[in-house]
C-alpha cells in the first residue's frame, strides 16, 4: 500500500493528556512503516486544531488521516468536513476513541497508554484499506401523496397544500370525512360543531393545491424518498389508472370497528334494538332515536369495551362516546334511564374527568360488569346480564348500543406490502417507536398518521397529521438535493447467481432483482447500511462499503496482535 | 560435490532428529509436513510447532494428498511469513510453489525449503481408509533401488524432475539402499548449509546425482517416451478428446487441486462462459442435439491453454477425478511439449519470466509463417 | 426467469398403460419418440451413453434418432439432472417444450432450484421414474459391464438391493409422491410427507410386472400432455400404489435406522472429524451437489484468507495445524448453507476422490434440520424456503432452553 497516513493525537485539553502518555505514543506510532507523520495538538476539533490538521494534509501530502480523539459520536462530522476542505477523501478517515474508550475508564496511565497505543495502531490498520466513497446527490420532489381522506388525510393536505406543496389526495371511498364525518356530534369541548369535519372538507375541495382522488385506490408504489411512483386506480366501470409522482406518502387509512360475530354475547345481528356505536351515531344525526317498533326508547344500556379481551387492546375513544351518548340521550329526555356497563374506565384527558362527574349528575349509572356480559331477549326488551363480583345481576332496557374496538381499515394488509411497511401484532400500521417516533415508518418518506397507526381520537389525529406534514415540509425542500447512505451494500456482479436470497431478506425493500443480468441490485437511496444482505448472501458476493472484510480483519488482527 | 549431513538414524527417525533440533534451538517456530491424524486414518499436511507432536510427522510418506506448492502459496499470500518455518515439500511442490511465488502468490521469505530425491507417490485411491497401517515395504525397497515403484501416480512414474533444483536442503531417498540405517541430507544452498548445523551428525561430502539416480532416470526417460508415444496415438485429435472425457462430470475438481490454477473465479466457473437460452436453441437446432452440461471438452483446452506451460506433472488432477480420467497424463504430455516450443521449465528459477507475461518480438514462428 | 407458480395438481390420477412387450427402456423411448413425431414435445433431456465408450451423460436432443443410445435409468447417476437442467435454464426459458426424464431425487432438485431461482421449468414437463437406486460411480468406473449387470438385478429386488449406493437403500421418495389424499386427524402438518407432486408426469415401473409400465399424471400439465397422446387408459393404479407404499414404510423405516446410526458416529467434534479424516479439501462434492449454486462458494473465497501470523499463531496454540486448514468448517458451513434443501441424490458421495460418506451424513443432517422447520425440500413448488421467511417463533428447540437439558459437552482441541 503506497499510502502515507498521518496521525495526530489529540491531547483534549487535560482529558486525554493526563491520562495517556502521548509522546509514547507517538514514539511507537512514529516507527510503523506507513505512518508519514505522527503529532499531537491541545484540541484538535478547535477552530485552531481544524486549521492545523487542514494545513498538515496538505503540506504532508497524506493520503489517509487518522485522529485519536473523543468519540465518533462527538467529532466524526467535524474532522470529515477538514478532510473535505483539505481536499482528502472523508472516507480516507477514521477516529480512534482514545477518550472514552482508554483514558477516561482506565486510571492506570500505563495501562491506559497501553491500550491507546494498540487501537491506534488497529486503527491505521483499518484506515489503509479504506477507499473513497462519493456521497450522491439525487433531485427530490417535493409533492406529497396522502392515503385516506378522513380526518387525518383532510389535515395533512391542508397542512401541505397550505405551505404551497402540490398534494395527491386519494380516497377509497366516494366521500371524503372518513369516520369523524359520520359523528353527530363531536365532545363538547372538542369545538361542539359538525361542520368543522364538513369545513376541512370545503378547504380541501377549494383548495387549487389539492388534487382529490375519490372512490379511488392506490395500486401500486415504487421507488423511494424524494421519487415515489404512484399509481392511482379508480372504481368503476371505467377503471382508469392514474401515474403520479410524489416525494413523500402519507397512510391515514384510519379504521373499521371490531365485529363480534353474528352468534356472540352480545346478541348484535340476532336482537331487535341491539346496534353499534356507529348506528347510534347515525341515527342521532337523522334525530331518528327510534326502536324497531318505531317508539323511542326509555332506557338504553351502553357496553364498552367489546372485543378488547379478544384482540388485546383498549380503543381509547369508545368510554368517551359512550359518556357523549348518556349526555345526549338524558338531554333528549330526563327520564331515560342510562346504563354504562364497562371493563375498565379510560378517562385520560383534562376535561374527561369532569364530563363523566356530570354524567354521573345527571344518573347515569357505571357499573363495572367486567367482561362476562350477555345480552338476552326479553319479550319486547332486552336483558343484559353481567357479573359484578362474583355476583350475577342484569337490567332490562330497551336498547343496547354497542361501543366496539377499533380495528385496523380493510385493506391495511395489502398496503402495507405495497409499501414494504410493517404492521404490528395488532395489525396496524407500525411505527418506529411508540413512544419517541410514533409517525415515521422504516421506509424514508412514508409516514403514518391518525388512526392507521392505532386507536386515538381527533386532537391526537390532528396532531399526527401536523406531524407528519412537518416532517415532510422540513425534509423534503423543493429544490433540495437528497444525500443517502454513503456506507452502503455493494453487490459484486460476477459473483451474484440471482437467487435472491438477499431480496427476500432486506427488510427496506432496497434490493431489487434485474432480470436481463440475473443479479440483485442494490438501489443506495434506499438501503441503510444495515448489513444484514451481507450476513445472508452464502457466497459473498455482497460486501458492504466501508465494513469491507479486509478493514475490518485487519482491524481485528492488529488489536489482538 | 555437495556437502550432506549423515546421521545416523533411519532416514524418517534422522530426519525427526533434524526437526526436533531445528524446533528446540528455536531456529525455527514450525515444520510444514506430512503428519498422521491417528494411527488409523488419515495423513495430511500439517505446520508442527510442538516437539512433542513431531513424533506424528512422517515427513517421507509417500502421499500426496495437497500440492504442498498450493499450500505453501495460501499460507504466504497475504504477507511473507515473519519468522522462520521449514517446509519439507516433493520436487514437483517446490516447482509448483515457485511458479506461484513468480506469479505473486506467494513469498519465500523466512523459509527453509527442504525437499527430496523423490520416488513418487502412490494415488491417492490406493490410500483411502486406513492408511496408516498400509504396508509400504515394497514400496520402499523399490526407491532404495532407484526401480519404478509400484502402484506410483501415472505422472509419477514418466517424471523426470525428480532431483529437486531450488531446495535450501535435499533428503537423499532414490538409489539410497541404507535409508533404515542411516540419513543423508544435502545442504544445497548457504541457507541449507547454515540450517544444517543443527542436524545431530556429520558432515560429508557426496555427490547428490550419482549412476543409482541416474538408473532412475533412464528408466523414467523410457516411461515418459511410451507415454509420449502412447498419446499420439491414441489421444490425439478431437475425436479421441471426446473419448477421454466422455465420462467428465464438470466437477472441475482437475482445476481446484491444480497448484498453477490460481484465479480466485476461474473463467470457467464464472458467469461469462455460462449459456444463454439462445446459445442451447441455437446449439440443439444446428445439430439436434446438445450434451449436458455443454463446454465439457472447451474447459478442459481452456484450462490447459491457460495453465499447462506452468504444468509441474504432480498429478494431483487425475487423483482426484471421480471418473478416473487421466488429466494429468494428458496435460503434462501437452504442457511439455509446450514448455519446449517456450524453452521454458516450470519452477527451474525464479528468475526465469512466465512465458505468457513476456514478449519477444520473434517469438513461436513455427505457427506465425506460412 | 420464471417465479413460483400456482401449482395446478390434478384431483384424480387418470393414468394410461404403456405396454412393454419390448422392456421397459423401449417402451418409455418410444413414448417419447411419439410426442416429438405428433410435436407435443419439442425436445427430450434425457441420459445416453457416448457412443464408443462406457460412459453416460445428458442429452438434449431434438433429433429423435439420437434416442436409440438413450435411457432413462442409467446404471449411474453422473451428473445430478436438477443440476443439468439448472445448466441450460439458468438464464430463462428455452421456448422449447422440454422433457425432462430425471430420477425422483433429480425432479426434487429441480424445484428446489426453482425456489432458489437457478432454473427455468416454465415449458418443461418433468417426468419422474420409479427408481431402484443408482450404483456407485466409482465402482461403474471400475468395471463397467459387472455394475451394469448387478443394476439390473435391482429392478427384481426393489427396495432390498444392497449393491445400490447406501444412500439409495434408504431413499424413500423413489416413486411419485403421492398428493395428501386427506388432512390427518390431529390437524398438525404432516413431515417429511408430499403434499403436492413436483414432477408434471411419473413413469411407474413397479407392480407393472416387466410388460407394462403406467404412465402417471402428476398436474394438470402432465395430464394434458399424456391425453394429448393416443394411448389405452388404465382403469386402476391400485397395484402399483400399494405396492409402493409398501416399499416406501419398509424405506422410511431404514432412514430413520440410518440417520441414528449416523448421527451416533457423528455426535461431538471428535467424532465428526474422524469420519472426514481422509478429506483432502478438493470441494468436489460441492461441485457435485445439485443445491449449491453459489457462483464462487464462500469457502473459496477471499474471505477466508488470513495471514502467515494467524496460522502460525494458531499452530503454537496447539502443537500443530492440520492444512488445508479449515476442514470441518468447510463440511459443517457447507450443511449450514444447504442442509435444508438437501434431496439426498448422493451426487456428493459419488465425486468424492476419498470415499468419504458424505452423503449419508448430509442426508442425516438434511433430515433433522428439515423436520425442525417442517420443510421438505423439492416437492411443494409453493413452500417457501425457510432462509427466507420470517416467523417470530420459530425453532423453540434452539431458541429457549428445554427443562432439564444437559449442559454442553466439554470442548476438545480437536486439529482439524
Amino acid at each position: 500500500m503506497n499510502g502515507q497516513i498521518g496521525v495526530y493525537v489529540c491531547e483534549c485539553g487535560p482529558n486525554i493528556k493526563d491520562r495517556i502518555d502521548i509522546d509514547k505514543v507517538l514514539e511507537d506510532i512514529s516507527s510503523l512503516e506507513n505512518v508519514k507523520v505522527a503529532k499531537r495538538f491541545p484540541l484538535l476539533c478547535s477552530n485552531d486544531g481544524k486549521k492545523f490538521l487542514e494545513e498538515e494534509i496538505v503540506k504532508e501530502e497524506l493520503t489517509h488521516l487518522v485522529v485519536a480523539a473523543c468519540s465518533p459520536r462527538e467529532h466524526e462530522q467535524t474532522f470529515m468536513t477538514v478532510c473535505k476542505q483539505a481536499g482528502l477523501n472523508p472516507y480516507l478517515f477514521q477516529l480512534i476513541n482514545i477518550r472514552e474508550q482508554c483514558a477516561w475508564m482506565i486510571p492506570d496511565k500505563e495501562q491506559a497508554t497501553a491500550k491507546a497505543i494498540q487501537y491506534i495502531r488497529a486503527g491505521i490498520q483499518r484506515v489503509a484499506f479504506h477507499r473513497p466513497l462519493e456521497p450522491k446527490e439525487i433531485d427530490s420532489i417535493p409533492d406529497v401523496c396522502v392515503i385516506g381522506g378522513g380526518i387525518s388525510g383532510l389535515e395533512t393536505s391542508l397542512s401541505l397544500a397550505g405551505k404551497d406543496r402540490r398534494v395527491y389526495l386519494v380516497e377509497k371511498t366516494d366521500s371524503l370525512g372518513g369516520m369523524a364525518g359520520k359523528l353527530s356530534k363531536l365532545l363538547p369541548y372538542q369545538g361542539s360543531e359538525l361542520s368543522s369535519v364538513e369545513a376541512k372538507i370545503k378547504q380541501a375541495q377549494d383548495n387549487a393545491n389539492i388534487e382529490i382522488f375519490t372512490s379511488s385506490e392506490v395500486s401500486d408504489v415504487r421507488g423511494f424518498l424524494g421519487n415515489f411512483d404512484i399509481t392511482i386506480s379508480s372504481h368503476g366501470e371505467s377503471s382508469e389508472a392514474r401515474k403520479i409522482q410524489a416525494g413523500a406518502v402519507v397512510v391515514a387509512t384510519g379504521f373499521g370497528l371490531y365485529d363480534p360475530g353474528n352468534d356472540s354475547q352480545y346478541g348484535l345481528g340476532q336482537i331487535d334494538n341491539v346496534i353499534t356505536a356507529l348506528e347510534f351515531e347515525e341515527m342521532l344525526g337523522k334525530d331518528k332515536l327510534l326502536l324497531k317498533s318505531g317508539k323511542p326508547p326509555k332506557s338504553v344500556a351502553l357496553i364498552h369495551c367489546i372485543g378488547r379481551k379478544e384482540l388485546g387492546y383498549c380503543s381509547k375513544v369508545c368510554c368517551l362516546y359512550s359518556i357523549k351518548f348518556a349526555h345526549r340521550l338524558k338531554d333528549m329526555s330526563s327520564d331515560m334511564d342510562v346504563t354504562e356497563l364497562y371493563m375498565d374506565l379510560c378517562l385520560p384527558h383534562k376535561s374527561d374527568q369532569a364530563y363523566f362527574d356530570e354524567a354521573k349528575e345527571k344518573g347515569i349509572r357505571f357499573i363495572r360488569s367486567g367482561e362476562d356480559v350477555f345480552v338476552k331477549n326479553k319479550g319486547t326488551q332486552i336483558e343484559v346480564e353481567y357479573d359484578r363480583d362474583g355476583q350475577k345481576d342484569s337490567i332490562t332496557v330497551d336498547m343496547v348500543v354497542l361501543a366496539p374496538a377499533m380495528v385496523p381499515s380493510e385493506g391495511t394488509t395489502s398496503l402495507a406490502e405495497m409499501l414494504n411497511i410493517p404492521l404490528d401484532k395488532t395489525g396496524f400500521f407500525k411505527e418506529i417507536h411508540e413512544i419517541l417516533d410514533p409517525i415515521s415508518t422504516p421506509i424514508e418518506g412514508v409516514y403514518i398518521a391518525g388512526c392507521a397507526v392505532g386507536p386515538r381520537n381527533i386532537p391526537e389525529s390532528i396532531v399526527q397529521s401536523q406531524a407528519a406534514s412537518g416532517k415532510i415540509l422540513s425534509s423534503l425542500i423543493p429544490g433540495k438535493k437528497i444525500k443517502p447512505e454513503v456506507k452502503v451494500s455493494e453487490i459484486r456482479e460476477d459473483f451474484c447467481t440471482g437467487c435472491q436470497t438477499c431480496l427476500s431478506i432486506c427488510f427496506y425493500g432496497a434490493i431489487s432483482y434485474d432480470p436481463i443480468k440475473d443479479v440483485s441490485v442494490v438501489n443506495e437511496v434506499i438501503c441503510r447500511g444495515c448489513g444484514s444482505c451481507v450476513g445472508s448472501c452464502p457466497s459473498g458476493a455482497i460486501r458492504s462499503k466501508h465494513f469491507t472484510y479486509p478493514q475490518l480483519y485487519r482491524e481485528v488482527l492488529e488489536a489482538l496482535r | 560435490m555437495s556437502k550432506a549431513v549423515k546421521i545416523q538414524q533411519s532416514t524418517e527417525d534422522g530426519l525427526r532428529s533434524f526437526f526436533e533440533s531445528l524446533l528446540q534451538n528455536k531456529t525455527v517456530k514450525g515444520i510444514f509436513t506430512l503428519r498422521k491424524t491417528n494411527d488409523e486414518g488419515g495423513i495430511s499436511y500439517a505446520l508442527i510447532t510442538d516437539v512433542e507432536d513431531l513424533k506424528n510427522a512422517v515427513p517421507l510418506y509417500p502421499q500426496m494428498p495437497t500440492n504442498a506448492g498450493k499450500i505453501l502459496s495460501d499460507f504466504t499470500l497475504l504477507e511473507p511469513i515473519q519468522e522462520p518455518v521449514a517446509a519439507v515439500l516433493r520436487p514437483c511442490e517446490l516447482r509448483a510453489f515457485t511458479e506461484l511465488v513468480k506469479r505473486n502468490h506467494g513469498n519465500l521469505d523466512n523459509v527453509l525449503l527442504i525437499s527430496l530425491t523423490c520416488g513418487g507417490v502412490l494415488s491417492l485411491k490406493s490410500l483411502r481408509g486406513g492408511n496408516g497401517t498400509k504396508d509400504l515395504s515394497s514400496y520402499w525397497e523399490s526407491v532404495g533401488k532407484a526401480d519404478l515403484a509400484p502402484d506410483i501416480r501415472e505422472t509419477c512414474n514418466t517424471c523426470v524432475q525428480f532431483i529437486p533444483q531450488n531446495a535450501d536442503m535435499v533428503i537423499a531417498t532414490v538409489g539410497q539402499k541404507d535409508m533404515d540405517k542411516e540419513c543423508t541430507i544435502f545442504a544445497t544452498t548457504p541457507k541449507g548449509e547454515e540450517y544444517a548445523q543443527a542436524a545431530p551428525g556429520s558432515t560429508v561430502s557426496e555427490e547428490m546425482e550419482n549412476e543409482k539416480t541416474q538408473a532412475l532416470m533412464d528408466k523414467r526417460s523410457e516411461q515418459k517416451a511410451t507415454s509420449l508415444e502412447t498419446f499420439k496415438n491414441n489421444q490425439s485429435g478431437l475425436k479421441a478428446l471426446i473419448k477421454t472425457f466422455a465420462p467428465c462430470l464438470g466437477c472441475h475438481g482437475c482445476r481446484q487441486v491444480c497448484p498453477i490454477c490460481l484465479c480466485h473465479l476461474c473463467d470457467f466457473d464464472s458467469k461469462t462462459l455460462e449459456y444463454q437460452p439462445v446459445n442451447v436453441r441455437s446449439e440443439l437446432n444446428q445439430k439436434g442435439g446438445l450434451k449436458v452440461p455443454p463446454g465439457n471438452i472447451f474447459f478442459h483446452l481452456g484450462r490447459m491453454s491457460h495453465m499447462a506451460v506452468s504444468c509441474v506433472s504432480c498429478g494431483m488432477c487425475s487423483d482426484v477425478c471421480p471418473v478416473n480420467i487421466p488429466v494429468a497424463t494428458l496435460f503434462s504430455t501437452v504442457g511439455d511439449a509446450l514448455e519446449k516450443v517456450f524453452e521454458y521449465v516450470p519452477g527451474r528459477s525464479l528468475d526465469e519470466p512466465v512465458p505468457e507475461g513476456t514478449y519477444k518480438e520473434q517469438e513461436f514462428v513455427e505457427i506465425g509463417e506460412q | 426467469m420464471n417465479s413460483t407458480h400456482k401449482d395446478d395438481k390434478s384431483e384424480g390420477m387418470a393414468g394410461k398403460i404403456l405396454p412393454a412387450e419390448d422392456g421397459i427402456t423401449s417402451a418409455i423411448i418410444t413414448f417419447l419418440k411419439k410426442s416429438l413425431e405428433e410435436k407435443q414435445l419439442e425436445a427430450v433431456m434425457i441420459p445416453s451413453k457416448i457412443p464408443d465408450t462406457e460412459a453416460w451423460t445428458w442429452l438434449l436432443l431434438q433429433d429423435e434418432s439420437l434416442l436409440a443410445s438413450c435411457n432413462p435409468l442409467p446404471p449411474v447417476m453422473t451428473v445430478q439432472g436438477g443440476k443439468a437442467l439448472s445448466n441450460v435454464t439458468k438464464h430463462g426459458d428455452l421456448h422449447e417444450k422440454v422433457a425432462a426424464v430425471m430420477r425422483p431425487c433429480e425432479v426434487q432438485a429441480a424445484v428446489e432450484l426453482l425456489k432458489l431461482k437457478q432454473i427455468d421449468l416454465d415449458n418443461i414437463y418433468l417426468i419422474s421414474v420409479d427408481c431402484p437406486g443408482a450404483m456407485p460411480l466409482q465402482d461403474y468406473m471400475a468395471d463397467p459391464e459387472k455394475t451394469a449387470k448387478a443394476f439390473e438385478e435391482a429392478f427384481s429386488t426393489w427396495g432390498e438391493n444392497e449393491s445400490v449406493r447406501p444412500i439409495c437403500q434408504i431413499c424413500h421418495q423413489f416413486s411419485l409422491p403421492l398428493p395428501q389424499q386427506s388432512a390427518p386427524s390431529d390437524n398438525s402438518p404432516p413431515k417429511n410427507e408430499a403434499k403436492f407432486p413436483a414432477a408434471d408426469l411419473h413413469i411407474g415401473l413397479i407392480g407393472g410386472d416387466g410388460t407394462n409400465v403406467f404412465l402417471i399424471p402428476a398436474t394438470a400439465k402432465g395430464q394434458d400432455l399424456l391425453d394429448k397422446l393416443d394411448l389405452s387408459a388404465e382403469d386402476s393404479m391400485v397395484n402399483w400404489e400399494s405396492k409402493v407404499e409398501e416399499i416406501r414404510e419398509r424405506k422410511f423405516n431404514k432412514r430413520k435406522a440410518a440417520d441414528a446410526e449416523w448421527k451416533a458416529k457423528t455426535e461431538g467434534v471428535d467424532n465428526l472429524a474422524a469420519v472426514f479424516d481422509d478429506c483432502i479439501n478438493c470441494h468436489n462434492c460441492k461441485s457435485a451437489c445439485p443445491v449449491c449454486y453459489c457462483q464462487q462458494c464462500y469457502f473459496d473465497s477471499q474471505l477466508l484468507q488470513f495471514s502467515p501470523e494467524s496460522y502460525l499463531g494458531r499452530a503454537e496454540k496447539r502443537g500443530s495445524l492440520r492444512f488445508p486448514l479449515d476442514t470441518l468448517l468447510f463440511h459443517v458451513g457447507r450443511m449450514s448453507h444447504m442442509a435444508l434443501s438437501c434431496v439426498s441424490c448422493g451426487a456428493c458421495e459419488d465425486a468424492c476422490p476419498m470415499s468419504i460418506p458424505v452423503g449419508q451424513v448430509f442426508t442425516m443432517m438434511g433430515n433433522k434440520t428439515q423436520d425442525y422447520f417442517a420443510y421438505t425440500p423439492g416437492l411443494d413448488r409453493n413452500e417457501p424456503l425457510p432462509l427466507q421467511i420470517f416467523k417470530e417463533d420459530e425453532f423453540g428447540e434452539v431458541e429457549t432452553p428445554r427443562e432439564g437439558a444437559e449442559a454442553p459437552a466439554e470442548e476438545t482441541e480437536k486439529n482439524v
